[in-house]
């Protein structure tokens, strides 16, 4: 039998301080000590977590795909390391710079999407996805090489502001990053929590359900569905930033298909439309993906024509379908399904006198749809 | 004129295997209504395979439909094995599967041959010297691109037929048009959507084949773009059609090769080259997917509500 709790009780305290200790007793160990690669992996798996989150706010909670997050990601690493290095801007400057011009080219790109479904959308997405690197090309060729004579935007360098006391070293960069990186996932996070919890977060999740409904009851489509996609394009854009920030070169083939790819299944492994299932979904991935890398192809063990070769990407490749088996519904979702036997957190009832309903552990319960504000949730998100 | 005419007909040949890759789409589409992100690969792997078979002394046309029985083969396997359960588990299963199979298919390519990742000679179907061709309208018309263009064409005619005349080609339409309904009134869904799968694998089988053929090598990266080139294909022409997806892949590969010929001396020329001309072919199947949502044959969906 579960443990019942009830929100905003002792016990919820209690268990929203545990989760928070060990949130920062894992940030800590993850500092503490790590050399600089180590820590550059973390912010690149942080980085990972953001566009999954950016993912996960348009594909979870609004219902539109797109293959073409990539892009954004592009056009921010290009921004920051176009105005570093050319107009000398402040990274952070550039930063919000980046964030808007994504936002722009999101809503307009989020214009024809309004007619477009599911893989029509995503078909359009991967073309802007697949056209991003020919142009990133020609910008590098007509506006990149002529100055440096390099056929890639390289050597710029986010250093440390002096406040932190940190040194421009290899090293205190690293640690820098890793907590720029830190805060930008956390406000991502936030962001996309409360759009959730907040009336347009509820319009986008009617939107996804049932598109003529949401129209009825009187939610502004095509306003809805643009601004999704502008605020995703936005952070999507944060992302790339970040991995021009910790790699400091960035050429046309940094973002491609392949990287939309990654961001969603990233996104799906960790759960779609849950708020922690992108971070903890991105983790799994990078850190799967780089284990095996490190790792798969010293081992011994495997057959012959297996010990040479592209072992680790035929592994991981392996993994991801092995994993549908396992978590159908994300990591999140299997924890969920582990938690809810042993705890249970009801919400507050919205009405007065709640109508009696059992904690139903389904399947559906993962997409938390507009109806379950009458039904109590089985299990909440762990709110920090 | 006599350069357009040529252009076409090269436009025409490239097209005609995005169109038969796009086709294997359509058909798994139609039954499941999910884009399979692997069937690039699965052709990949395929071709692969007849290059084995090939290489080992059979001649290619043998070698090529072995290797078509032997998709046939993996490709219903993929569907019993890896899509049908994963369906039951949860709506995203078969998208993540299909990706997770285009990952392990390109890596088990690699894997298994080793020299894939520079480039193995493939040899063509069709007599491909210097001097193989033939002149109609001016235009020197090779025979390889003209034999290309024929066995697609045949392979279409053959789907038309299996389509709109056979009673499995009933089936599938039914499956495609409501899976339950379908079910309801008898039609082995189970068998249908395995069948499609197969099916859709040979179709990727011979694509692939053809395209290492024109291409006289087929390398690991090979067929992702004709994966997409086809996904555009097929998106164009409307996903749940046949014909759309050959009047799609078709004229996509006129557009690419119009472009990519695209006169030096006329406007905007230092924006358009061999490599934009992909770009320049999904700008325009924007522009198309904006005037028509579904395509260009493609049936729209009607929601309840």
């Amino acid at each position: 039998m579960a443990l019942n709790i009830k929100s905003g009780s002792t016990m919820h305290w209690v268990l929203r301080a545990l989760v928070s200790v060990a949130l920062v007793v894992l940030v800590w160990r993850m500092v503490s000590g790590a050399d600089p690669s180590s820590l550059g992996k973390y912010t690149e798996a942080m980085a990972l977590a953001i566009a999954a989150i950016s993912l996960n706010l348009l594909f979870g909670f609004n219902g539109q795909i797109s293959i073409g997050h990539s892009t954004f990601a592009g056009i921010s690493a290009f921004f920051l390391g176009y105005s570093m290095r050319f107009w000398d801007n402040k990274p952070f400057v550039s930063l919000i710079e980046a964030c808007v011009l994504c936002f722009v080219i999101g809503l307009l790109i989020g214009l024809p999407a309004l007619r477009l479904k599911g893989p029509y959308l995503a078909l359009v997405t991967l073309a802007i996805a697949y056209v991003w690197p020919t142009v990133a090309a020609k910008f590098i060729d007509r506006k990149v090489t002529p100055v440096t004579g390099e056929s890639a935007l390289t050597k710029f360098r986010v250093n440390p502001p002096t406040w932190t006391g940190l040194k421009t070293t290899r090293e205190d960069r690293a640690l820098y990053l890793f907590w720029v990186a830190l805060v930008l996932m956390a406000v991502c996070y936030v962001i996309v929590r409360n759009l959730r919890k907040s009336r347009a977060g509820r319009s986008l999740v009617a939107v996804r359900d049932n598109e003529t409904a949401a129209a009825v009851m009187g939610v502004n489509l095509s306003r809805t569905k643009t601004l999704a996609f502008g605020i995703s394009a936005a952070m999507a854009g944060v992302s790339g930033w970040l991995i021009a920030a910790k790699i400091g070169t960035v050429d046309e083939n940094s973002f491609t298909i392949l990287n939309s790819i990654k961001y969603i299944l990233a996104l799906i492994l960790g759960g779609v439309a849950t708020l922690t299932g992108p971070i903890v979904g991105a983790f799994a991935y990078y850190f799967a993906d780089d284990y095996l890398k490190q790792h798969a192809p010293h081992w011994d063990w495997l057959p012959g024509i297996f010990g040479k070769g592209p072992i680790a990407s035929f592994l991981l490749g392996v993994l991801v379908i092995a994993f549908v088996f396992i978590a159908p519904q994300g990591i999140v979702g299997l924890f969920r399904r582990i938690g809810r036997k042993i705890a249970v957190v009801q919400p507050e009832p919205i009405r007065p006198e709640p109508i009696a309903v059992e904690p139903t552990p389904s399947a559906e319960l993962a997409f938390d749809g507009p109806l379950h504000q009458t039904i109590p949730q089985p299990i909440d998100e762990p709110n920090l | 004129m006599r350069d357009i005419l040529q252009y076409v007909l090269d436009g025409l040949s490239i097209g005609s295997i995005y169109a038969l890759v796009a086709l294997g789409l359509v058909v798994v589409y139609r039954g499941t209504g999910h884009i399979n992100f692997a069937q690039g690969e699965m052709a990949l792997f395929a071709t692969l395979v007849t290059w084995w078979l090939h290489d080992k002394g059979l001649p290619l046309l043998l070698a090529m439909v072995i290797s078509a029985a032997l998709a046939f083969v993996g490709g219903a396997l993929i569907e019993v094995g890896l899509m049908r359960p994963a369906e039951k588990r949860s709506a995203f299963a078969p998208v993540v599967i299909a990706i997770g199979l285009f990952q392990a298919l390109n890596s088990l390519s690699g894997l298994l041959f080793p020299k894939s990742g520079q480039g193995l000679p493939f040899p063509s179907l069709f007599p491909n010297k210097p001097d193989d061709f033939v002149k109609i309208f001016g235009a020197s018309w090779r025979i390889e691109r003209i034999g290309v263009l024929a066995v697609v064409l045949a392979i279409t005619a053959l789907l038309f037929v299996l389509f709109q005349k056979t009673k499995i080609g009933l089936a599938m339409r039914t499956v495609a048009n409501n899976p339950a309904s379908a079910k309801l009134v008898g039609v082995p869904t189970n068998k249908i959507l395995m069948f499609s799968w197969a099916l859709a694998a040979v179709i990727g089988s011979i694509g692939g084949a053809l395209k290492a053929g024109i291409d006289t090598n087929v390398s690991i990266g090979s067929m992702f773009s004709v994966f997409l080139l086809a996904s555009a294909a097929a998106t164009l022409g409307g996903l749940d059609s046949p014909g759309g997806a050959v009047i799609g892949g078709l004229s996509l590969g006129v557009i690419e090769s119009l472009v990519g010929n695209y006169p030096k001396n006329w406007p905007v020329s230092e924006w358009i080259g061999i490599e934009t001309k992909r770009a320049v072919a999904f700008v325009i199947i924007l522009v198309v997917l904006l005037l028509r949502p579904a395509g260009l044959f493609g049936s729209a969906k009607v929601e309840r509500v």
